[in-house]
């Protein structure tokens, strides 16, 4: 639990009366969630206007698809966070500005790493993968602009997100 | 490419759910996914798990004019206001004026058992002859216990919600409070913090489901203090 998180039962019974065809439950988790949602959006989208224009077709969303929601399945909050990503990565091409290379430079000024064994170290540490997975999901980036980004070969970004993921996967399973 | 790959699928419900997936192999994937059960599946445990990394990013609130958006989009109308700032000061002062409950302050009955100890907060009613809610903490606080122990009042269409008044604070929903039964009510990191600082609780009266706009919108008719932590 981090500050400020919404109750996940709550939410799922507000997404149930969604369903039912309840409009004050939207209401309601409009307000428990559009904060996070939007900060989601805004790191994604880059723009204040078209973050606050893919909220409003997230809740739309939200109200027509309520009754997919399994709550079996997945968790109430990282079902409504995972349509605002959804959205933002259907939406980047059109919306987000070109990112310039200063700018993805700006972004992880820590990661300029000059010197193959200090990167090699970092990746040995694993933070570096961490970073890759932060900047793909955080920032919606794309494997290229994430090897922009790190000053890696696209193809080793792949396979660092692909070998992360499967130590991921492992990590779940035990 | 092949999908009947158990591994293969997991990797792109993997890479799907973080967003590296793009393009037409997206879209591919997409279909997939309407498809088939077992591949839903897998996306929704990789949305559950990335999800955590979301957690770290401060929230934004949305300018005033987005709801009524969603709302003329869906509904065909301005719906309703746009969440309003908190009225708490006003109801203050309704307090003071209007408090027809009375707040029967349980006093501090300590259990003093075996952890996790289980501490009496406030009864909770609207006079002392008719206490309707109990609320139990469990210490070191992660849980809330409520439970109807009298007949709760009738508000058709309506909600009980509880908040936390932390000293010199905003008021912080605790949720809804039960119409019968008992609640166990997980603490969030947020409500934790609020309860721990509070002197007193509150019971406001709220459209159903709650409070629209995060803070107490309705009359409050109960307010009671609580005993500090220990």
């Amino acid at each position: 639990m981090t500050p400020n998180e919404p109750d996940g039962a709550e939410l799922e019974a507000l997404l149930s009366r969604c369903a039912a065809g309840d409009r004050s439950a939207l209401e309601t988790l409009y307000a428990r969630v559009a904060p996070i949602l939007l900060a989601v959006l805004l790191r994604m989208l880059r723009r204040r206007d078209a973050a606050e224009d893919a909220l409003q077709d997230v809740f739309v969303s939200v109200w027509q698809r309520a009754r997919q929601f399994d709550p079996i399945r997945g968790r109430a909050l990282a079902w409504l966070v995972s349509m605002a990503r959804y959205r933002a990565i259907d939406l980047q091409r059109a919306a987000r500005p070109a990112l310039a290379l200063s700018e993805v430079s700006a972004l992880e000024p820590q990661l300029q790493s000059e010197d193959p064994a200090e990167a090699s170290e970092m990746l040995g540490s694993g933070a570096l993968l961490w970073r890759c997975l932060m900047l793909a999901y955080q920032d919606g980036l794309t494997h290229s602009e994430i090897a922009r980004a790190v000053n890696e070969p696209l193809g080793t970004v792949k396979s660092w997100v692909r070998r992360s993921l499967i130590a991921l996967r492992r990590c779940l399973e035990s | 490419m092949n999908y009947e790959r158990p591994e293969l699928l997991d990797r792109l419900a993997a890479e799907y759910a973080l967003g590296t997936l793009r393009g037409r192999a997206r879209r591919r994937f997409e279909r997939l996914c309407v498809a088939s059960a077992a591949v839903r599946s897998a996306v929704y445990r990789w949305e559950d798990h990335w999800s955590a990394m979301s957690r770290t990013l401060p929230q934004v609130q949305p300018s005033a004019q987005v709801w009524p958006a969603v709302s003329r989009r869906l509904f065909g109308d301005a719906g309703a206001a746009p969440p309003r700032a908190s009225r708490w000061r006003t109801w203050q002062f309704a307090l003071a004026a209007t408090l027809v409950a009375l707040a029967i302050i349980a006093g501090l009955i300590v259990r003093q058992q075996a952890p996790p100890a289980l501490q009496t907060l406030a009864v909770l009613g609207t006079d002392s002859a008719h206490p309707v809610w109990r609320l139990e903490r469990r210490l070191p606080l992660a849980a809330l216990t409520i439970e109807v122990i009298g007949p709760v009042p009738e508000a058709a269409g309506k909600s009980y919600e509880l908040w936390a008044l932390p000293r010199g604070g905003t008021p912080v929903s605790l949720g809804l409070l039960p119409a019968a039964g008992s609640a166990e009510r997980t603490l969030s990191e947020r409500q934790r913090r609020a309860l721990l600082a509070a002197d007193k609780v509150a019971v406001s009266v709220e459209p159903a489901g709650g409070s629209p706009t995060g803070s107490p919108t309705g009359p409050i008719v109960i307010v009671t203090g609580v005993p500090a932590p220990g």
